[in-house]
Formats: C-alpha cells, sequence, structure tokens
C-alpha cells in the first residue's frame, strides 16, 4: 500500500479514538509524515502521535491495525513501548500542571480569604463592642479582647473555649437560650437584648446584645456572633439621674417629690399616718454657728429619723430646709411623737457645739382613701403651723375644720404680692371722728383689698413679709396725698392717721421713713398721727419716743388695758390709745370696768380712741363710757371721694358743716 | 489556615468530582483527579458512547470557530469554558488569526487557575472568573479585560454548557442579555446536551449527574431554539453534533450523539 493511502486509513481510524484538533487534512498530512519517519525512529513517532492528541484508548490499537499489514512486529513492538511511554510522561505533565493549577486556586483562595480574614480581623480587633464567636453550644472559638474587659478578663484569648453562657446572670439562661434558638433556628435574623452579665470578680454589667448567626456553604448554622455593648455607665448616669431627681443631695433621703409618690402608693385605705416635722430654731443654728455646721446637723438628724423609720418600717424624707416627713402604717401617734423628740433631743455635738434639737411637728393620721397625697401634704404642713403657733416641741393632729379657714387665708396671702403689683391693694381714707362732737378729726390711711379689713390686710402682708414693704408704700402715698389735700384745703384738710402693722412700728429704718416721707411729700409734720403696735412698745422698742422727738405725734394701737400697758404710758408721751372691742353696754357690769380704763387712761393725759365703731349706739356708749374719738362710723372713701367730699364741705357755709 | 479561622468554609475542594475535569477524562486528558475518574465510569455505565459524544462535542467547536472566523468573526467569548484541554479555543483562532482574541468565562477555581497557567504568556487571551449565567457581571469583567470590543461583532460560544443551567435559571434571558451586548453580525454558537437522542441513556446521565455539584438538564430541539431568540440559525440549523457541517464524510452514528449543536448569527 502506498504510504498516502496508509496515511488516510490511518487518519479515519484515529479520528474515531480520539478528538484531534486539527482539519483532516492536517492531520493526514502529519501522519504521512510520521510513516516516512516510521522505519527510522517509530520513538519519535509515537512521541508525536502523543503530542497530536492521538490517545484516546482505542488510539494504539487502531494504529497496529493499520499499520501491521505493512511494518513489521518487531518495529510496531518498539513504537507501542514509546507509545506507552510518552502517554505516561504526558499523563505525568498533565498532573502536574493539574496540580500546580490546584495549588494557584487554593492558594488565591487562601489570598482572599487572608485579605477577608485581616479585615475582619481589624474590625474584631479594634472594635469598640465586644465580640464573640460561639459554636452552637456556646462555647467561644474567638472572642475580642474588649469583650474579655467588659467580662473582666485579660484578652480575647482567655474567653477561648469558655461557655459564654457562663458570664450571663442565671435569671436570664433560659430566655437568652431561647432567643439564641430562634436565630440559629432561622426565625429571626438576629435578636437585640439589654441583660446582666456576671463578670469575672462577679459584679454585674450591664450591657446590649446583639447577637446573629453565621451559616456554613449549605446554610447550616454553626455559629453564634454575640456582639456586646457595655452600657452599664449609661444605666449607672441613668441610675444616678433617677436618683438625684428623687433624693435629697444633703442627706441622701428622699426628696419631697419621691415622698410624695410614696405617699400616693400607700394612699389605697392603708392606716398610714403622716408626720411633718419643722426643727424648732432651726434659723439660730444656722445664723449663729453657720451654715455647715447647720448642714452637719441635718445630715445628723436625717440619719437619726432614717433609723427610726427603718426600725418601723416606714418611710422617711426631707421636704424642706429644717423639715422632715414620715410616713407610718398602723401607728401610735403618741407615741411616735415622743420617739422622734427623744432622737431628736439626744444631744449632737457639731464642730464643738453640743446641740439638742426639738422639733413641732403636724400630723395627718388615718386620712380618708380618697384624699390626695398633696392634700395631704398640705394638711400635714397646716397642723405644723398651728403646732409651732404653740411653741417649741409641740405637735398638733390635723383638724380638718380649722384647716378649711387657713387654707382660705394661705390662698390669699400667696395671692397678695401679685395683687399688690397689680394695683389691687388700694389706699382708703376711713374718718376719725370726735365722738362727742361727731367733727372729723381726721382721716385713717388704710390698706384695702377685696373684703380684707385694714387689720386683715396687713395681717396677711405680715405673714408673707410684704408687711414691711406694702406699710412704706402706704406711708409715702398717704403723705403725698394729705401734702395734696393741706395745699389745696389748707385747714380744712384731714389730718392723717396712718396704723403700722406690728412690724413696722418695730423696723429701726421707721423713723427715717417717716421723715424721708415728709420731707419729699411736703407735709407739715403736725398734720401726721402715727399709731404704732401697742406690742412694740411692750418690746421695748424706741420708735414711739423718737418719732415724738422729732416732732410726730404718735398713738398706740392695739391697746387692751393692762398692766404693762399702762405702765407703758406712764414712760411714753404718746398721745392717744386705741383699741377694739365690745361696745360696753351701760347695763353689763363690764361698762363700768371700761369706763373706769377710760378714766385711768385719761389720768396719764392720752386720749382714748376706739377702733371699729359701725353703729350710731356704738358710738353713744363709747361716748358715755368717756372714749374720745371712733373710727368707723364712716365708711372708708377712696382718695378721689374724700377730695369729691372736701370739696362740697369747703363750697358750704361754714354753718351746715 | 490558622485555628482561629476554622468557622470559615474552605474554597476548593479537589474531593468533589467536576464537570469540566470529568470532561477533560472523557476527551483523553490528564487534568482530573480520583473523583473526576469514578463519576466518569458511572457516566460511562450509563453512556457508553460518552467518549465519542465528548469528542464530537470538542470537534463541533473548533468548527463553530473556524466558521465564525470564516464569516469575519476575531473575538470570542468563551461561556463556561472549563479546563483547557486539548484544542482550546485560542489555539483553533490564533492558528487561523493570530489576531485573534479570546476571553474564556468559568466560575470554577481550578479550572481557572488552569486557564491561567495556560494562557500566561498570551496577551490576546484572558480567563475571568464569573458565573455565566450572571450576564452583567461577565460583561463588566470582558470589558475591563479590553480583549472585547462590543462595537464589533462578537463570538459566543457556550460550548457544551447550558445543559448545566437549571430551567429556572432562565436560560432564555441569559442568552438574550449576552446577545442585546454584541452588535448584529455577531455569532451564537450552542451544543447541549438532549433526550430527543437516546433518551434512557440520557435519563441514566441526568441520575448520574444529579448527586454531583453540577447536575445535567437536557433540552429538546424545541428550547434549544429557543435560546437562538433574536438570532438566525446558521445551515444545517439544530442537529447532533456530527452533523453540524462536517468536514468531510461522517463515520460517526449521529443518533448516538447525545449532544444538538447550532450556530446563529445575530440579526
Amino acid at each position: 500500500m502506498e504510504l498516502p493511502e496508509l496515511a488516510a486509513r490511518w487518519m479515519h481510524a484515529l479520528t474515531s479514538t480520539a478528538y484531534i484538533p486539527l482539519s483532516h487534512a492536517e492531520i493526514e498530512q502529519s501522519l504521512l509524515d510520521f510513516l516516512r519517519d516510521l522505519r527510522e525512529s517509530p520513538e519519535s513517532v509515537a512521541y508525536r502521535l502523543v503530542s497530536l492528541h492521538a490517545t484516546g484508548p482505542d488510539s494504539l490499537r487502531a494504529t497496529i491495525e493499520v499499520l501491521s499489514p505493512t511494518f513489521e512486529l518487531p518495529l510496531l513492538a518498539r513504537l507501542s513501548s514509546a507509545y506507552a511511554q510518552a502517554m505516561r510522561t504526558d499523563a505525568f505533565d498533565q498532573q502536574e500542571q493539574i496540580k500546580v493549577a490546584i495549588v494557584r486556586a487554593k492558594q488565591r483562595v487562601e489570598r482572599t480569604l487572608k485579605v477577608s480574614q485581616a479585615r475582619f480581623q481589624e474590625v474584631f480587633d479594634s472594635a469598640a463592642l465586644g465580640i464573640a464567636i460561639t459554636d452552637l453550644d456556646g462555647r467561644c472559638v474567638e472572642a475580642n479582647d474588649k469583650l474579655a474587659e467588659i467580662v473582666g478578663l485579660e484578652s480575647g484569648a482567655d474567653l477561648t473555649d469558655r461557655d459564654l453562657r457562663d458570664f450571663y446572670h442565671p435569671e436570664d439562661l433560659v430566655a437568652l437560650g431561647a432567643s439564641y434558638r430562634r436565630v440559629s433556628e432561622g426565625q429571626a435574623d438576629r435578636f437585640r437584648d439589654q441583660r446582666k452579665l456576671i463578670r469575672a470578680d462577679g459584679e454585674p454589667v450591664w450591657v446590649q446584645l446583639v447577637v446573629s448567626v453565621l451559616r456554613d456553604a449549605d446554610g447550616r448554622p454553626t455559629h453564634h456572633v454575640t456582639m456586646v455593648d457595655d452600657i452599664s455607665e449609661l444605666h449607672l448616669l441613668q441610675r444616678s439621674l433617677d436618683h438625684q431627681l428623687l433624693h435629697d443631695s444633703l442627706t441622701g433621703l428622699s426628696n419631697r417629690q419621691h415622698f410624695l409618690s410614696q405617699v400616693e402608693r400607700q394612699l389605697d385605705g392603708t392606716p398610714i399616718t403622716l408626720y411633718h416635722l419643722g426643727l424648732d430654731a432651726f434659723s439660730v443654728v444656722n445664723n449663729g454657728l453657720g451654715h455647715d455646721t447647720g448642714d452637719k446637723l441635718l445630715k445628723i438628724v436625717a440619719g437619726r429619723l432614717g433609723r427610726l423609720a427603718a426600725e418601723r418600717n416606714a418611710v422617711v424624707a426631707r421636704i424642706g430646709g429644717d423639715e422632715f416627713a414620715l410616713i407610718t402604717v398602723g401607728d401610735d401617734v403618741t407615741s411616735t411623737v415622743e420617739e422622734i423628740q427623744e432622737v431628736l433631743a439626744e444631744p449632737t455635738f457639731v464642730d464643738d457645739h453640743g446641740i439638742a434639737l426639738s422639733a413641732s411637728i403636724g400630723v395627718v393620721d388615718r386620712p380618708p382613701a380618697f384624699a390626695t397625697a398633696a392634700e395631704l401634704m398640705r394638711c400635714a404642713n397646716a397642723a405644723l403651723r398651728q403646732a409651732k403657733a404653740r411653741g417649741k416641741r409641740q405637735w398638733a393632729l390635723h383638724d380638718p375644720h380649722d384647716d378649711a379657714r387657713r387654707r382660705g387665708r394661705y390662698a390669699l396671702a400667696a395671692s397678695m404680692p401679685g395683687a399688690w403689683e397689680h394695683g389691687e391693694i388700694e389706699i382708703v381714707y376711713a374718718p376719725v371722728h370726735d365722738l362727742e362732737t361727731r367733727e372729723v378729726l381726721g382721716a385713717v390711711a388704710r390698706l384695702h383689698w377685696d373684703d380684707l379689713s385694714h387689720n386683715d390686710t396687713m395681717a396677711l402682708a405680715d405673714s408673707t413679709g410684704l408687711s414691711l414693704p406694702i406699710g412704706r408704700w402706704l406711708l409715702r402715698e398717704a403723705c403725698a396725698q394729705a401734702a395734696r389735700w393741706v395745699e389745696e384745703f389748707g385747714d380744712g384738710a384731714p389730718t392723717l392717721h396712718i396704723a403700722l402693722g406690728a412690724l413696722q412700728s418695730r423696723d429701726e429704718d421707721l423713723v427715717a421713713d417717716v421723715k424721708r416721707a415728709l420731707d419729699e411729700t411736703g407735709l407739715p409734720p403736725e398734720r401726721l398721727r402715727i399709731a404704732l403696735d401697742i406690742s412694740s412698745v411692750l418690746a421695748g422698742d424706741d420708735n414711739a419716743l423718737v418719732l415724738h422727738d422729732n416732732g410726730i405725734v404718735t398713738a398706740l394701737d392695739g391697746f387692751r388695758g393692762g398692766h404693762d400697758e399702762l405702765a407703758v404710758l406712764a414712760e411714753l408721751p404718746v398721745r392717744s390709745v386705741i383699741t377694739r372691742a365690745p361696745a360696753p353696754d351701760p347695763d353689763s357690769p363690764l361698762y363700768q370696768a371700761m369706763r373706769a380704763l377710760i378714766t385711768t387712761v385719761h389720768g396719764f393725759g392720752v386720749r382714748f380712741a376706739v377702733d371699729e365703731v359701725h353703729t350710731l349706739t356704738d358710738a353713744a356708749h363709747w361716748r358715755r363710757a368717756g372714749a374720745d374719738g371712733g373710727i368707723g362710723l364712716l365708711p372708708a372713701l377712696t382718695a378721689a371721694e374724700v377730695t369729691d367730699l372736701l370739696t362740697t364741705a369747703a363750697s358750704l357755709p361754714p354753718a351746715a358743716s | 489556615m490558622s485555628e482561629r479561622v476554622s468557622w470559615v468554609p474552605e474554597g476548593v475542594d479537589t474531593g468533589r468530582p467536576s464537570a469540566a475535569r470529568l470532561y477533560d477524562y472523557l476527551l483523553g486528558g490528564g487534568h482530573n483527579f480520583a473523583a473526576d475518574r469514578a463519576l466518569a465510569e458511572k457516566f460511562l455505565q450509563a453512556q457508553p458512547n460518552a467518549r465519542a459524544i465528548a469528542r464530537l462535542n470538542r470537534s463541533f467547536l473548533r468548527r463553530a470557530v473556524l466558521f465564525m472566523i470564516e464569516h469575519g468573526i476575531r473575538q470570542f467569548l468563551d461561556l463556561g469554558s472549563g479546563i483547557p484541554t486539548v484544542g482550546n479555543v485560542h489555539e483553533i483562532a490564533q492558528k487561523a488569526d493570530p489576531e485573534a482574541r479570546v476571553v474564556y468565562v468559568d466560575f470554577e477555581e481550578v479550572a481557572v487557575a488552569h486557564s491561567q497557567l495556560i494562557l500566561e504568556q498570551d496577551p490576546r487571551a484572558t480567563i475571568i472568573q464569573e458565573d455565566m449565567t450572571k450576564p452583567d457581571e461577565v460583561l463588566a469583567a470582558a470589558r475591563y479585560s479590553g480583549l472585547v470590543d462590543f462595537a464589533e461583532p462578537v463570538g459566543v460560544l457556550t460550548a457544551g454548557v447550558f445543559h448545566f443551567v437549571p430551567p429556572q435559571a432562565d436560560p432564555n434571558a441569559i442568552v438574550a442579555a449576552y446577545r442585546d451586548a454584541v452588535p448584529v453580525g455577531s455569532y451564537l454558537a450552542v451544543s447541549q446536551f438532549t433526550q430527543d437522542l437516546q433518551p434512557e441513556e440520557m435519563a441514566g446521565i441526568v441520575e448520574v449527574m444529579k448527586k454531583s455539584q453540577n447536575p445535567m438538564y437536557p433540552r429538546t430541539k424545541a428550547e434549544i431554539e429557543a435560546l437562538f431568540d433574536g438570532f438566525a440559525l446558521e445551515e444545517p440549523g439544530i442537529v447532533p453534533t456530527p452533523l453540524w457541517r462536517p468536514e468531510s464524510t461522517n463515520t460517526d452514528d449521529p443518533d448516538k450523539a447525545g449532544i444538538y449543536a447550532a450556530v446563529g448569527r445575530k440579526v
């Protein structure tokens, strides 16, 4: 057979045994070359066959079948042997190649992993959050240093192989276990929770947990990731703020607000007793020994009351500067009050000063269930005021009837500054009559506010600390008005009488105030009569004397006829006394007594005037008893009304007056 | 790998057989492992003609590339190129025209690493590691490679690939995405297993491959025709591999070829 024909047959035989990536013509040409070289080097042909990729399982058999009729056996044996060797080499080469590929692929995957691992590690190590990766049993595979810090360990490595659950609060184990399961079972992507961890040293630490799950390539959960944010500082701050809001910073006791809420909680028919304590004369300590000492004393008192409260399962609070409150349940009031006083009376040494304290105590016992905490506090406070009015170391039980009256008064007092500021308090002028001639001797300048009398208004002003400013205002305004009347009506103008409240009567600036009022308004001193509260004179104040020395006629208001008062009349140059008393009915035994008193007063050269004489009958009775002047027969008039009256009087013939 | 990353899954597992290495083995290659060969033996039991099928499929790829070269195509996108074995696209194309450029696309780590080894010295061919069922990413990477000019016609090759794409991945949409990315005059070559030929053996293959990481989805001629939406099929249309423009008289039995092949031109 010619070689080309053999090559064609060979090509057809081979191409069905292996894929040779060449055209049939190309393959045929190669094989023809092989045939020509075969006798000289069957080994070379074998290698070229393998290179051509004539390497199918049946390629050698097909080759031998095609070539055996033309070529002798030893040659074909050499070809076969070399072919096998070439195949081996080729297989090794390819295996080597694929192994290199494998190594490279692995390296690349590792490199990618390393990069992402490095990224992860950086996040893991530098995170402000504690992070733990745990297996599904809770065992830590890896944890960062921050987590170790949170749970009180040295480094993240200390957590490896430890059960993260060791750090959970035992009470949280069940709930947290359920949450972790929900995440690993895919019912939730993650959960967040605020829990308390228990540190290695046993201390609790508040944390925010965020837990998610890691899955393998097949989506099966393999690990949990637990992120832990230490929020104890926030918690502490929150709790500290809460505490500050509810506690007194000096003594650490509950404050008023906290106390109120605790009272509120017990207002369900529980037989509670509320004690409102005001330390007696605490201002003396503060003023005399200084506020530091005062504060120390308050702390000591707080400590003692705190112990007393603890013994009786009571709640104690500091509800004001020197005021404390106590709430007890099913209590015996008398014995508790006694115990409180005993506790306070124990001498206390503060800065080398031995101080024994007492308290005035207002008590509200077993209030009705419908009362509000604020009402109770107000009632207790009212009772405390009552107790204080009785002196030191007193206590008073809240009286609901008394309270209603006081409440109105306090409400008024509270609104007084506003009323004054808004001009609701005005000055009115009440005529002073000569009881014998019925002549108008002058006008008493008085405060008028709503339906309140001058005296009630002044008393209220005293209780609010307004009496001095209001008194000065009254003094100045009335003097200015009187000066205008003098200017306009000359001798027809009324003499101005001003009755001062108790505080103003004692005020050391009084004389200066009076002189300034006269100077500034131009009112002649003889046109002014000042009535001082008799209590100031009894207390030894010398305002009356100084005023007299300055040419101002004075009177004493609030005269009751006591011996001490009469004694004062012997010493002081006063023109008159003013009293408030029921008019002496000539048929009553009092009549003689009053008449004797007035005679006695007259004996000192002092005139006797009566305030609050509202009827002509009363005026007649007083006149019979010997009184000289009276106030109240005509209603008080405003300045404008007085001006109108004076204008009218001036235009009438003198006989008609 | 250090102990601390033990929870990170491994990336390369040679213990799991791969379809690419199975194909290499069937073609008489040595780029395979015991697990691949074990799977190949089962494959051969189900389809005794598997070696011929592999050879015929590889042969079709060669003829399709040469056909495209003849029709002016100088750049190729070989989707799911697998293990570079004998008669690779760049070798065939560059033998015809040394300027021809080829971008191989495969997802499997070892196939990619192997391709890189082969292509290291070739500036006109490269491999990109992408999933061919994600056309957007493949096309972006192909543009980035600088080897494909999408203003010029492209030869898109999917030889023995689509039978690994499940119906739910919507193969028609995948082809459409590639079609829309290339200009008119571009070519698409498809070869894929069909149950139209030797349905029993085909069912056997599906069964064998079901448990591998590359299960197979044979398609009917009609289903394959649907892939060519927007393309005009070149003669002789969709036929068993040995019947697609054979070089000389075909001696293989088309009924045992297992795989349909076709080439279309974008219109």
